[in-house]
């Protein structure tokens, strides 16, 4: 999803890896669009530096200034030689109107955010770690849509990135991980999660939604 | 519903009032305008489960962004009062609003404000809602990476604190900062720390923090039912590799797999074999380690959850009541207590209930479950 080079002209900026492209607790007054290289989100939090996401070509970040000045609630940093689009606030509307086709793509990145901010909320809300975990494998199982959920299935994830998804500690998520591998319900690598039998885990979690709040 | 003329591949269809355009989780990419009648959409809200309904106004779109997004439909559509609607491909919506980008401006300010109100409800589940100073954060962000030795990205905080915040309270140490950053001075102020730079090698073994420091232990442990229930399963010896197991883990293998098939049993709404299996598992004389004693005092508390979805209420009661009397320091104990306030408000003993729900409220005022308290005695007092 790139855009042309005209563009880039106008709002280019390159920026070198490891440079700040904006910091937390800055007031946000651009949002950015990758044109190529690798950006990570991170988070100053308890004193260490976390990882939230990793974005590429055509990925948006800092959309969040769009709509009123705030201060950024992540940083943005350079992984390695990035081209970025930035645009500004004040001419948003404008820079819209001549690019119809950029709003349009705002419009669908926008769509897939609030879906998945709203999954990961369904996540957290959960009462129970253990079925945290578990919908956070049902959600990654939902984002590939060609998964047969009959079969076991492969999820390309790492314990970290569950850890993330379900607002734990890495270690808890590990010993439960570890357990579930031990009652054969999941194969679990470094980089990868083989789950034998999804719809239970989907089962699950939804009962337990539903009562909930009964 | 009729399929009626269609005009660039639009297509205008008729609702009879009663009728449903679409269902929540129903998976589609057509988008709809409403050209006269009157559909409500309903959905729930995710904290509360509670139920919302929104009118869609003639001339408005609807079903825009699980299409676009392509997930399920958050919100069933229904009709009530005969409709004339446009049904839009995604290629018709995109052609439609390329030439409307007003249109898409007001969408996205729609939707942005959706996307911060999640967020914000994202941070308060996780607990970072606490009110910050964002001119003395910024100036932490410097400290924090000038600790951390990553000179660069000291430099960048401290200059953007001055830019913002030239006459402030840390205006002249974050001047000096650079000061110190730019004549290489910092760097013999700084021993080298554990948190340098970590390599980004995406989805590998290094992405696991092994920054991890003392703080996970300095971080309030919070005293909440999530709390508690976080070690479902969880206390057990992590030094075990996995594949190792000792005749004691085989042990309490057996349980937590009892446990598991209960939890699974219960969700296809085998109740009989979920009971019968936390049962096994309350009846268990000796409990080798921390993990099993945890399973054991769940399994007392789901039998009360299975018995009250059976509809048996005075089993439940008993078995909450048990839960309680034996464990009267579970963290459980709170979730206990909401459930047999459901148990009595089921029972319609509506005392009794507003009481277990104004001792959950006292216990877990901020919790998700004391609000949700709050909100089930406040209904029940408007009866």
């Amino acid at each position: 999803m790139l855009l042309d080079d005209k563009l880039f002209d106008k709002f280019g900026v390159e920026y070198e890896p490891n440079d700040i492209i904006f910091c937390e607790f800055e007031p946000g007054n651009d949002f950015y669009f990758i044109q190529s290289g690798r950006v990570e989100i991170v988070k100053i939090i308890n004193n260490r530096e976390k990882t939230l996401d990793i974005l590429s070509a055509g990925d948006v970040f800092g959309e969040m200034a769009i709509l009123e000045e705030e201060p950024r609630s992540a940083s943005a940093i350079a992984i390695e030689h990035v081209k970025l689009l930035r645009f500004r606030r004040e001419n948003f509307d404008a820079l819209l109107q001549g690019n119809p086709q950029l709003a349009y793509k705002l419009l669908v990145i926008f769509s897939k955010r609030i879906y998945d901010a709203k999954r990961r909320l369904m996540i957290l809300l959960l009462d129970d770690p253990q079925l945290k975990i578990m919908d956070v494998m049902n959600m990654l199982a939902e984002q590939d849509p060609h998964l047969d959920v009959q079969e076991p299935i492969t999820l390309r994830v790492t314990i970290q990135e569950i850890a993330n998804w379900a607002g734990m500690q890495i270690n808890d998520v590990q010993k439960l991980l570890t357990h579930l591998n031990k009652l054969g319900k999941i194969e679990l690598f470094n980089d990868r999660v083989i789950v034998r039998n999804i719809r239970d885990f989907q089962r699950m979690v939804n009962s337990r939604r539903k009562s909930m709040y009964a | 519903m009729s399929n009626g003329s269609s005009s660039q591949g639009i297509t205008t269809r008729t609702y009879k009032s009663g009728s449903i355009v679409y269902f929540e989780n129903d998976k589609s990419e057509c988008i709809y305008i409403l050209k006269s009648g009157r559909i409500i959409l309903t959905s729930q809200k995710l904290e509360t489960g509670e139920e919302i309904k929104e009118e869609v106004r003639p001339g408005e779109f609807f079903g825009v962004k699980s299409a676009l997004g392509r997930y399920p439909r958050e919100e069933t559509a229904q009709v009530i009062k005969d409709s004339v609607v446009l049904v839009l491909t995604l290629a018709d919506f995109e052609r439609l609003i390329l030439k409307n980008v007003n249109i898409v401006l007001k969408m996205l300010r729609i939707f942005s404000n959706q996307l911060r109100r999640i967020g914000r409800a994202v941070r308060e589940v996780l607990g970072e809602t606490s009110t910050i100073n964002p001119e003395e954060e910024l100036f932490k962000i410097g400290e924090y990476y000038y600790r951390a030795g990553r000179f660069n990205q000291a430099r960048y905080a401290y200059n953007k604190y001055l830019d913002y915040y030239p006459n402030a309270k840390y205006s002249d140490l974050a001047t000096k900062r650079i000061r110190e950053i730019d004549s290489g001075q910092a760097e013999s102020n700084i021993a080298p720390q554990p948190v340098m730079r970590k390599e980004v090698v995406s989805h590998t073994e290094e992405l696991k923090d092994f920054t991890l420091d003392d703080d996970i232990n300095t971080v309030p442990q919070k005293e909440s039912v999530a709390q508690e229930i976080d070690d479902f399963f969880g206390t057990e010896d992590a030094n075990n590799s996995e594949f190792d197991i000792s005749p004691e883990d085989e042990k309490s293998e057996d349980i937590s797999s009892m446990f598991y098939s209960a939890m699974s049993m219960y969700s296809q709404s085998e109740y009989e074999g979920a009971l019968k299996l936390y049962k096994q598992i309350v009846n268990q004389k000796s409990l080798k380690n921390d993990a099993e004693k945890i399973l054991f005092q769940k399994a007392h508390f789901e039998i009360g959850r299975t018995y009250f979805k059976m509809g048996q209420y005075n089993d439940a009661i008993e078995a909450f009541s048990l839960l309680m009397k034996k464990f009267p320091q579970s963290a459980l104990n709170v979730n206990a207590l909401y459930h047999l306030a459901m148990v009595y408000e089921v029972k319609k003993q509506f005392d009794k209930s507003k009481a277990y729900y104004q001792k959950v409220i006292s216990l877990a005022a901020k919790e998700e479950i004391g609000k949700q308290a709050q909100r089930r005695l406040k209904n029940l007092e408007s009866h």
